[in-house]
């Protein structure tokens, strides 16, 4: 349900600022919104900042230091104030680490260069003069650089007066050529005819050879100064972990305070602060603040008009975990509906129909409560798994439904007698499983109107409620009630024309009352011929509800399929391929198998939330809300106790 | 010999079923794939929410093996049972023409927009549900595909 938010002032003295952000941070129940131009704790806010980067970085050095965690274990619990007492220690450690980590970027930055160095020289390792001082004549011109192995025959063509020496085999060769300074532009190009790149020695004394052996020697003692600072790094990193995430915690929780505290207007000797409470949380706050001080004014009021207040929803405890569902949608306008309790129900419903197989619904309902249990998740994830744990459960009955345990036939299991199905098995009657879709996706939808209805009335607006909502379920009802006479055997005609009268009923009911706003009876007639044609919205969306067959077929006949070719693999007459065919198949039942849930429960997770968003939204859902971020304990690592 | 020309047509349709599906499915996942591993070089914790985008063209390589399958099971082609009339193996291999071209075709276009999705959560990690929505439309059209194929199939009299 939507919760209505208040909107309160709150002025106290500057002293007891601090005290009472943090207070309210406990209770997580205040939004702080901007209550003017103000600069004064900007600083403060920008010091934050940078402590939870700084603090970040340090974390990713010592995360590789540090033992995997097994992808279960619950994340440790601790009192807000324990995170703090980590702050000192982890801000010496932290900026050790980073000195150590740039100096050893540093130092990997300088092997690096030095080895490009080698590797460019190498191919002149024989050419036998000091680098810098070969050209020696002011007569001559040299010419040095690399030329392509398939032009080197062409060098014979060049100058009669230059010549040149080759230092090198290979694909590319090194060459240095030598001509009088008279000829040197005939010969640049004839160069540039030539597959020719000019090459500069780098600026190093002595040949190509000891300016190598040189690189070597210096690279020799950095790398041994990048062990030394590795295994520095390692000794100040290792077992550090849970100091660290204490502290970056602590430090986030600070920041956020910052960021509270940046949106407050001061006085000289006051603060105040704007922000938006859960009606119900109102008493909360004032204790929190009363705990304090009893010097404050505390203004708590109604919204008015042109204030938009957050979008903040409870629910019951099954119902919560589906307000992620509704959240990867939009959230609920705050004066709309909260649709997640409705939604809820059908979500766990059509979930279980896609998946259908009581096995892979058991897998699925085992793991995700393994997780819930040990992991303890909470916010996105802990409300994933206990939506998927409840499709899991509602897999397990669907699969008993329609017959498939791990993609056989549960009489073949159980060794009963034609007992499963226990409804339909939509290999022996698809039309009726298709049938059974329809049937389901009509009662979501309509359901979506009726909500919509709901909606108009409680807003007092009962011509809406009838003419735009009551008027389409007529015309579904009908349309329906119309066709079953000539569908079913045995039910008598007049039922067609009561159906026909619904339908018909409803359909002028739009027709005269749709444009109700106009007075014009031209214009009425064409707005509700233009909202007849929604009938095609309707029928197109009721037809969407196929995939729900469709994609339990793709489960239950892909599991089948893998259990036949393991079968055929167990299948040999020769006892030893038997054998080995039976360990190969084993172990790929389960492969398939695992692969084959995994695939189709992310399938059957985002194909029912379309279901949910399109056709069943898409009636009666007014999103737009915007998130209520209460100032409150965002910590990553650890989950604060003290509440 | 004389040709079954009913077996034939059965194996031609199992055949165009897997190989289309399967080569739009391989479009659109090594689409996707490619999207991934550039998001994943900048932020290697983005891996699990780009695997997750970068599998869902993959399903229609899924729905056209189901269909094979189905049709090799029902022309008796995988246990080698008698022999099958000329409409019925025709019939089989028209079944398999929905999902052989709406799994070629929605695999490639879904593969796109799963790319589109890919970049999307590059940026906005918190969206990852929309983008994999947007994603999922587009298979909406094989699942129907699926669905008529296997209707087609099942509908098929042999023997």
């Amino acid at each position: 349900m939507i919760v209505s938010m208040k909107r309160m002032t709150l002025v106290a003295h500057k002293a007891d600022e601090t005290a009472i952000l943090n207070a309210l941070q406990g209770t997580g129940a205040v939004e702080v919104i901007s209550g003017g131009q103000d600069n004064s704790a900007q600083a403060a806010l920008e010091r934050a900042q940078s402590r939870v980067h700084q603090f970040g970085d340090a974390l990713k050095t010592i995360r590789p230091y540090a033992p995997k965690k097994s992808f279960f274990a619950a994340p440790a619990e601790a009192k807000a104030e324990e995170l703090f007492l980590m702050l000192p220690d982890a801000v010496s450690l932290s900026e050790q680490l980073s000195v150590l980590n740039r100096e050893l970027a540093a130092t990997k930055s300088e092997i690096d260069k030095n080895e490009t160095l080698i590797d460019a020289l190498r191919p002149w390792e024989a050419f036998p003069a000091d680098m810098q001082t070969y050209q020696v004549s002011k007569k001559v011109k040299y010419f040095t650089g690399i030329i392509a192995t398939v032009d080197v025959e062409k060098l014979e063509n060049i100058e009669s007066t230059a010549e040149y020496q080759l230092f090198n085999e290979g694909l590319m060769r090194t060459c240095v050529i030598a001509c009088p300074l008279d000829d040197a532009k005939s010969v640049a190009n004839f160069l540039k005819s030539l597959d020719w790149t000019d090459y500069v020695f780098p600026k190093m004394p002595g040949t190509p050879a000891e300016a190598m052996e040189e690189l070597s020697e210096k690279n020799r003692t950095l790398n041994a100064k990048k062990v030394e600072l590795e295994s520095a790094l390692c000794d100040s990193a290792t077992g550090r972990e849970g100091m660290m995430e204490s502290a970056f915690d602590a430090a986030v929780i600070e920041r956020d305070r910052a960021l509270a505290s940046a949106d407050l207007v001061r006085s000289s000797a006051t603060f105040q602060l704007e922000g938006w409470v859960p009606s119900d949380k109102e008493e909360l706050v004032k204790n929190a603040i009363h705990q304090i001080t009893d010097a404050y004014y505390l203004d708590v009021r109604e919204p008015e008009e042109d204030e938009v207040p957050p979008s903040f929803v409870e629910n019951k405890p099954f119902v919560t975990p589906f307000e992620q569902v509704t959240n990867l949608y939009s959230r609920p306008d705050p004066n709309g509906i909260d649709a997640t309790p409705y939604m809820a129900p059908f979500y766990i419903l059509l979930f279980g129909l896609m998946l259908s197989d009581t096995g892979y619904g058991l897998v699925l309902a085992v793991l995700t409560a393994l997780f819930i249990k040990l992991k303890k998740p909470g916010g996105m994830s802990g409300g994933f798994a206990r939506v998927l744990f409840w499709g899991g459960v509602s897999t397990m009955v669907w699969g008993a439904l329609v017959g498939t345990i791990f993609g056989m036939d549960f009489d073949t299991l159980l060794g009963t007698n034609n007992l499963f199905p226990l409804f339909v098995d939509p290999m022996e009657n698809p039309i009726g499983m298709l049938i059974l879709c329809f049937g389901l996706g009509v009662l979501h939808i309509l359901f979506g109107v009726a909500l919509k209805m709901k909606v108009a009335f409680s807003r007092g607006d009962w011509q809406s409620a009838i003419f735009d909502s009551f008027s389409w379920i007529l015309i579904v009802v009908g349309l329906i009630v119309f066709a079953v006479p000539s569908a079913v055997q045995g039910v008598p005609v007049v039922i067609s024309t009561i159906g026909l009268g619904m339908a018909g009923l409803g359909a002028v009911m739009i027709l005269l009352f749709k444009g109700r706003a106009s007075k014009n009876p031209i214009m009425r007639t064409l707005s509700g011929l233009g909202e007849l044609y929604q009938v095609t919205g309707y029928l197109s969306d009721i037809l969407s509800y196929a995939r729900l067959f469709a994609l339990g077929i793709a489960t239950g006949v892909i599991a089948s399929v893998f259990n036949q070719l393991c079968m055929m693999l167990m299948g040999s007459p020769n006892i030893v391929l038997r054998i080995l065919g039976i360990i190969v198949a084993s172990a790929l039942l389960v492969a398939l198998h695992g692969f084959n849930v995994a695939i189709n429960t992310l399938g059957a997770f985002v194909h029912c939330a379309r279901l949910q968003y399109v056709e069943f939204y898409g009636k009666f859902y007014e999103p737009g809300g915007r998130a209520f971020k209460p100032l409150s304990y965002q910590t990553r690592h650890y989950r604060v106790t003290d509440k | 010999m004389e040709l079954q020309w009913g077996t034939i047509f059965a194996a031609a349709g199992a055949a165009m079923a897997a190989v289309m599906a399967g080569v739009g499915s391989a479009l659109g996942v090594g689409l996707a794939g490619q999207a991934s591993a550039g998001v994943v070089s900048e932020d290697p914790d983005r891996f699990g929410s780009c695997l997750l985008l970068q599998l869902l063209p993959g399903t229609q390589g899924i729905y056209g093996l189901l269909i094979a399958f189905v049709i090799a099971s029902k022309a008796g082609l995988l246990t080698g049972a008698a022999a099958l009339s000329a409409t019925a193996g025709l019939n089989l291999f028209l079944a398999a023409i929905p999902i052989a071209f709406g799994g070629l075709l929605s695999a490639i276009a879904q593969g796109k927009v799963a790319v589109a999705g890919i970049n999307l959560v590059a940026k906005k990690p918190e969206e990852q549900g929309k983008a994999m929505l947007m994603t999922v439309m587009v298979e909406t059209y094989a699942v129907l595909a699926l669905l008529i194929s296997f209707l087609l199939v099942n509908g098929v009299k042999v023997g």
